[in-house]
C-alpha cells in the first residue's frame, strides 16, 4: 500500500561531496545566527544535500539485521524484545537533540 | 501511536543521542515508548540507511541516518517502510496506520450526493511544515452510478480531488486503474468507475521557517503555527447508462493545526 508513496525520483547522487558539505554546514551556521537570512531556496538545497543519493535500507520482505541498545532510562532491549504480537513500527529519526 | 498499540504493533525510535538526551526528550514530550540510544551510529549503519552526506567534521549532523519508518513483522522481515523527503521530529505512526490498516479514523470528513458517498482521510490533524501527510479518498457509488476515470475524452469530466488553502503543498493521489464500460446510450466506450473507488497518496504541507522571518513574512512566506482549514472539492461527473449529468465539484473542509517546530528538550542548569 505504501509503494506509491515510497517511489521517488531516482536515487541519484547530484551533487558533489565538497558542495554538500558546505550547503550543510552554511545553513546550520545561518541557524546560529538567527536564520534570519534563509530562504526558502536555501532550505531546499539544504533539503537536497541530506537526501542526495539516499538509502531506505533492507527492501520489502528482507529481514532486518538485529541489534540490541540501551532506551533513555537505561533498558537494553534486543529486535525481539520491542517486538508486540502483531510486529513493530520501528522508527529511525535524525536527532532528538536538535 | 495508541491506534497501532490496538492492532499489536509495538514502537520504537533510534537516534545516534546520547541516553540523557533521549532521557530529556521523552519526559519533555511524555514518551512512553523505547527511545533507542545509538552512539556512534553502529545499527543506523547496519540498516545501511547512514547518511553518507554529512562531512566528518559536522558536529552536529554527522552520523545521522536518512531517516524512516519500518513496519517489521514477527518474524523479523520488513512488511512495508516509509521514507520520506522532509522529516522533522514527528509523529508518523499515523501515517502507516493510515496506508496499512485502512482505519478511517484519522482525519475524516464524509460528504453525500445523490450519486455517492465519499470520505477523505488525512492521516493527521496537525503538522509541521515541511512535512508530507498520508491522504486517502474512499468513494462509495450509489448502484447504477458511474463516475470517470482517465484518460478520458475532453467533454468528460474524471473524478479527480484538489486541495486549497495556506498550508496546501504538492498532492500526489493515485487512483486505481478504471474499468472500460461500453456506455450504450452514449455509443462510447469509457474508463468508469463504479461500486468502491480507494486512491492513496500524500499532501504535502508548505514549508515555512521554524521561527518568524521578517524578510519572509514581509513576502507573505512565513505561515504562523496556529489552526488552519484544508479545504477541498472533490470533482466528477456522475452517469448511468442512460443519463449523463454536468461535472460537479463538492466542497469540503478538514481542520489542521500547524504545529510550531519541535525542539529538542529545554537543557536543565546542572
Amino acid at each position: 500500500m505504501l509503494e506509491g508513496l515510497n517511489r521517488r525520483e531516482e536515487i541519484r547522487d547530484a551533487m558533489d561531496a565538497k558542495t554538500k558539505a558546505s550547503v550543510l554546514h552554511d545553513v546550520i551556521r545561518r541557524f546560529g545566527t538567527g536564520g534570519n537570512d534563509i530562504t526558502p531556496e536555501d532550505w531546499q538545497r539544504f533539503v537536497e544535500a541530506q537526501n542526495d543519493g539516499y538509502r531506505t535500507g533492507p527492501e520489502i520482505g528482507e529481514r532486518v539485521p538485529d541489534f540490541s541498545l540501551t532506551d533513555q532510562n537505561g533498558k537494553s532491549w534486543a529486535l525481539d524484545d520491542l517486538m508486540g504480537p502483531s510486529g513493530l513500527l520501528l522508527v529511525f529519526s535524525r536527532s532528538a537533540d536538535w | 501511536m495508541e491506534k497501532l498499540k490496538t492492532h499489536g504493533v509495538h514502537a520504537a525510535a533510534i537516534t545516534y543521542d546520547s541516553r540523557q538526551v533521549l532521557h530529556d526528550f521523552g519526559e519533555a514530550y511524555k514518551i512512553e515508548y523505547p527511545l533507542l540510544s545509538d552512539v556512534g551510529s553502529k545499527v543506523i549503519r547496519a540498516f545501511g540507511i547512514f547518511n553518507t552526506n554529512v562531512p566528518e567534521d559536522h558536529k552536529m549532523m554527522y552520523g545521522m541516518p536518512w531517516p524512516g519508518d519500518y513496519l517489521i513483522g514477527k518474524d523479523g522481515t520488513v512488511r512495508d517502510k516509509l521514507f520520506l523527503r522532509d522529516y522533522q521530529l514527528r509523529p508518523s505512526a499515523s501515517q502507516i496506520v493510515l496506508s496499512h490498516f485502512s482505519d478511517a479514523q484519522g482525519n475524516t470528513v464524509n460528504v453525500t450526493t445523490d450519486h455517492l458517498n465519499a470520505a477523505i482521510t488525512l492521516s493527521t490533524d496537525r503538522c509541521f511544515p515541511g512535512q508530507e501527510i498520508a491522504v486517502s479518498l474512499a468513494i462509495n457509488l450509489k448502484p447504477g452510478w458511474h463516475i470517470y476515470g482517465k484518460p478520458l475524452p475532453a467533454r468528460y469530466h474524471a473524478a479527480e480531488l484538489t486541495f486549497e488553502g495556506p498550508l496546501v503543498g504538492e498532492l500526489k493521489l493515485e487512483f486505481p486503474a478504471p474499468r472500460p464500460m461500453m456506455l450504450k446510450g452514449l455509443g462510447e466506450t469509457l474508463p468508469v468507475y463504479e461500486g468502491e473507488v480507494r486512491a492513496v497518496g500524500t499532501l504535502g504541507i508548505k514549508w515555512s521557517p521554524p521561527a518568524p522571518v521578517p524578510f519572509l513574512e514581509a513576502f507573505g512566506k512565513w505561515i504562523k503555527p496556529g489552526a488552519y482549514a484544508v479545504e477541498g472539492q472533490l470533482h466528477f461527473q456522475p452517469c448511468t447508462d442512460s443519463v449523463c449529468e454536468p461535472p460537479q465539484a463538492v466542497k469540503f473542509e478538514l481542520p489542521m493545526r500547524l504545529e510550531a517546530y519541535v525542539p529538542p528538550a529545554p537543557k536543565k542548569t546542572e
